[in-house]
């Protein structure tokens, strides 16, 4: 018997290394994530079964020398081998030895392994960049249920030759086997989920196997911890402290439901374990999760397709014969994985961007300016119609090179799919096409036509050629997108010279207002030379009016001062005389020389006074 | 039950081990021991032996779209240009393709490494025999993109054939042109330098249409005060005209005429300031003679 007992601790130990191997294999093949991590598990599993076997080696080298002693002592005389020396045991002292340094170390080496693994496949998952594609999962899949079988079976019977035997030795490797055969089941299924469109099934999977390698490295070193405390009773069988009891209860979770109903019964103060309905339930487990499993299967024969959605039906993968496109609504289909389905948002606008993209985290500006960044800037070549004469030749007869400048430019380009099998089928990534046509449009557009063109009174018409021109580029390659609209949202030069544009349009502001200034005084001057000769026309009408009435009103006096002369000629005269030399003195200044005989030189100074001063003051004369 | 389960479990198992299937958009390599033995292209599910004996290699079939990194070239007017271009290229013989790149990890992205070497060469060897002209111009009839990118499509497809790689290059396109940091930097330069001549351009071709507005209005307004006045000479014409018509009256009595309009003269001229030099014979200071005089007043003189 203790003989059947090494062998299958060796087989175990086998087992569970070809089976890390394996597996290691198959995981990196496939890409599993989780697999990785249960390759992990198996690894510290063979490990342990390699320590156990080689304990349960030293513990049958013992009971072998025992035995011999015994059969010795009874045949000779008993006093040559009753010897307290412990050279007499070498076998018994190697297996304490070993106990005594090895196990310790070798569990801490444990702890070790369990918690940087942990770590670093942690750390691993976490990354932004962790590869999710999935190859030949079909077959990873039907290896890992190989792996599943070949543990689970051997790992049975070793945990029930391990209970039989009481052989607390083969209980590690048996745990490790078992738990091993749960995992490899546990990654087929998630590869099943991934199949069936749970696209990071695995890579969840892989984060809770590897929180459950964390809690296994807690488990051993607290158990290390422990082992300081704990009592030594002579003659009591020690447990192995690189035994997990949370990888045997993992291994065996029917020991859970055992636990169960055994709570169940103490709550409930009777056997709820020995009702019928109770052991029903225990037999029937097993076809009650068939069942499921078969009710699983058969609900992948339907599927419903959303509002908004349409789906690809594939039968082994092929397109089935006039049902390959379902709308929304019901369907039937064979189950998985015969048929499956393929669901994209069609009806959906989806959009990207060709130019400009807004920087990372940044919040969008509410006020966006030429003159300030405001995103990821890229600059499109733009050819410049020549309009100052800077184009350059380089040969006699070479066509003239047309000035070039720079443009920003963001264009979200919006579409949708119309046809899906065109969208899906015919190139591997049709939004990333679709986009790289769009940018080889914009780019080809923009460098046939004229910067100041397309800023001014051509950007409704680019945005118009631009949807027409993508369009073409995209029924060109079948990919059954409808292009909506492609509107050129952020269109102006690059931020480093954009001052220099608003510095003309500045100027042509001040052009403006110097030509609109120079009109008002056009009409100023127009107004008043209208006004100035409309009054020499009038000036000219009035002198008319005043000479020939004046000449009238003149002759009819005359008429009447003739009877007046003719009666008294001289008195007329003189009187007419002294009338007018009144009238036209009054404000003349007169000097009256009565001193005509004499010699004397008489000076007048008659020079205006330009300031008047005191002496011309009108003294009022005094109240009376 | 727990034969039934596992019958169940080796069923399951056995059909994932022995069937595989082929979708709409791959191509499939079966190899027996390492060795290509079956190319499949068209969907649906086959029959194969386990592994190790046999082994089935996925390939995408569909277009792979691939872009180049954006690099450095010269137009043949010496013109330093930036390009990038995308490809579209699909696996058209999984048997020749299969030897050449599944020894990779990624056998798809090992073709676009060989596809962008030769990408390299042609683009730069094509771009050098056109000017910057035929890539920019404002008129549409000049911009040969169109027929550059077939000349690199021709130059990379025919060392693809040549090779035998299995694949086969469905479109070839530009996707961003660009300009060299320096060149950019002097294109700025010359980019403000055009504005500037435009600054001036409009500020001095204000001030001019301002100058031109004013002096045609002064010389419409001094043609039109001229006209104004030549009028008013006309109009006195006629009041003087009219006036003569008048004058006979005057000739009943020409001596005492001419008399009056002396003293009109003479009220006229003397109507603003005015100074007059009397003696004692200008009537009606001839009352004065002989009232106060020096002749009564100086000594040693006879009266």
């Amino acid at each position: 018997m203790e003989r059947n007992t090494n062998r299958n601790g060796l087989v175990n130990m086998l087992t569970l290394l070809a089976v890390a191997s394996a597996a290691l294999g198959v995981a990196r093949h496939s890409n599993t994530l989780a697999g990785l991590v249960a390759v992990i598990f198996l690894g510290i599993g063979a490990l342990v079964a390699v320590v156990s076997w080689f304990q349960m080696r030293l513990e049958a080298r013992e009971a072998m020398e025992k035995l011999e002693l015994d059969e010795l002592g009874r045949s000779k005389d008993s006093t040559l081998f009753e010897s307290k020396d412990a050279e007499a045991y070498p076998a018994r002292r190697s297996r304490e030895q070993f106990e005594k340094y090895f196990v310790p170390a070798f569990t801490v080496l444990l702890l070790v392994a369990q918690g940087i693994g942990a770590w670093l496949m942690w750390q691993w998952l976490s990354k932004p960049g962790v590869n999710l594609r999935l190859s030949d999962s079909m077959f990873a899949m039907a290896i890992f249920g190989v792996f599943f079988l070949v543990q689970f079976l051997l790992g049975k019977y070793a945990v029930n030759l391990a209970r039989i035997e009481n052989n607390r030795l083969l209980r590690p490797g048996a745990g490790y086997l078992l738990l091993g055969a749960y995992l490899s089941l546990a990654v087929a299924v998630g590869l099943v989920l991934v199949q069936a469109g749970f696209e990071r099934a695995d890579l969840y999977l892989a984060y809770g196997l590897t929180a459950v390698l964390a809690l296994v490295a807690a488990e051993t070193l607290i158990t290390l911890i422990l082992e300081i405390y704990r009592p030594r009773i002579k003659g009591k069988v020690e447990r192995p402290i690189y035994e997990s009891r949370l990888v045997g209860l993992l291994g065996s979770p029917e020991g859970l439901v055992t636990t169960a109903a055994q709570a169940l019964d103490y709550q409930f103060g009777f056997k709820v374990s020995e009702t019928w309905f109770y052991r029903f339930l225990e037999k029937a487990l097993g076809w009650l999760i068939l069942m499921q499993v078969a009710a699983l299967l058969l609900s992948t024969m339907f599927v419903v397709i959303n509002p908004g959605e349409e789906a690809l039906l594939e039968r082994w993968g092929k397109p089935v014969e006039g049902r390959g496109l379902l709308k929304p609504g019901p369907h039937l289909k064979l189950p998985w994985p015969i048929d499956k389905v393929y669901r994209y948002q069609t009806e959906q606008i989806q959009h990207f961007l060709v130019g400009s993209v807004p920087e990372g985290d940044k919040p969008e500006p509410r006020l966006v300016l030429w003159t300030v960044s405001h995103s990821k800037e890229e600059n499109f070549l733009v050819a410049n119609r020549d309009a100052i004469g800077l184009s350059t030749t380089n040969q006699a007869g070479a066509r003239r090179t047309p000035p070039v400048s720079l443009l920003t430019v963001s264009i979200p380009v919006q579409y949708q799919i119309t046809n899906l099998p065109a969208w899906v089928y015919n190139n591997e990534d049709a939004p990333s096409l679709l986009q790289d046509l769009a940018t080889r449009e914009v780019t080809r557009y923009l460098a046939t036509i004229d910067m100041g063109h397309i800023m001014g009174q051509g950007r409704l018409e680019a945005s118009e050629e631009l949807v027409r021109r993508i369009q073409a580029a995209a029924d060109e390659r079948s990919l059954g997108a409808h292009i909506i609209s492609a509107g050129l949202q952020d269109l102006h030069p690059p931020v480093k010279v954009a001052p220099d544009y608003e510095k003309v349009v500045g100027a042509i502001q001040t052009r403006q207002a110097k030509i609109l200034s120079a009109q008002a005084d056009e009409i100023r001057t127009n107004a008043m030379s209208e006004a100035v000769a409309v009054g020499v026309t009038n000036r000219a009408a009035a002198d008319r009016t005043v000479r020939v009435t004046g000449t009238l009103a003149q002759a009819a006096l005359f008429t009447n001062q003739i009877p007046a002369y003719q009666a008294a000629p001289s008195v007329y005269l003189e009187r007419a005389y002294l009338q007018a030399i009144a009238g036209a003195s009054t404000n003349a200044r007169k000097y009256v020389l009565l001193t005509t005989n004499t010699q004397d030189v008489l000076t007048f100074d008659l020079q205006d006074r330009i300031r008047e001063d005191l002496l011309n003051l009108n003294v009022p004369p005094p109240k009376q | 039950m727990t034969l039934t389960i596992g019958i169940l479990l080796i069923l399951i198992v056995g059909l994932l081990l022995f069937v595989f299937q082929v979708r709409q958009s791959e191509v499939v390599v079966v190899t027996t021991f390492g060795k290509p033995t079956r190319p499949i292209k068209d969907p649906g599910a086959y029959f194969k032996l386990p592994w190790p004996i046999q082994n089935v290699h996925r390939f995408d079939q569909r277009v792979q779209n691939f872009e180049d990194k954006m690099n450095e070239g010269l137009t043949s007017d010496s013109f330093n240009l930036l390009s990038s271009v995308y490809v579209g290229w699909k696996i058209t013989d999984a048997t020749a393709f299969f030897p050449k790149f599944a020894g990779s990890s990624k056998p798809m992205a090992e073709a676009e490494r060989v596809l962008e070497r030769l990408l390299g060469n042609a683009k730069a060897a094509v771009i050098g025999k056109h000017p910057l002209a035929d890539f920019l111009s404002t008129d549409a009839s000049e911009n040969r993109f169109a027929q550059i990118e077939q000349e690199i499509l021709d130059s990379v497809r025919g060392q693809v054939k040549a090779n035998n790689y299995g694949i086969d290059l469905e479109f070839l396109r530009f996707k961003r042109l660009g300009l060299p940091e320096a060149v950019t930097q002097s294109v700025f330069e010359r980019m403000t330098a055009e504005r500037q001549v435009l600054i001036n351009k409009s500020q001095f071709e204000g001030e001019a249409e301002a100058q031109k507005i004013r002096s045609e209005a002064e010389s419409r307004a001094v043609a039109m005060i001229g006209d104004a006045e030549a009028e008013a000479t006309r109009i006195r014409g006629r009041g003087e005209a009219e006036a003569a018509e008048s004058l006979a009256v005057f000739q009943k009595n020409p001596e005492l005429a001419n008399f009056i309009f002396k003293l009109n003269a003479l009220e006229s001229a003397l109507r603003e300031k005015s100074t007059l030099v009397f003696d004692q014979n200008t009537s009606p200071f001839d009352l004065f003679r002989g009232v106060g005089t020096n002749l009564v007043s100086r000594p040693g003189k006879t009266q």
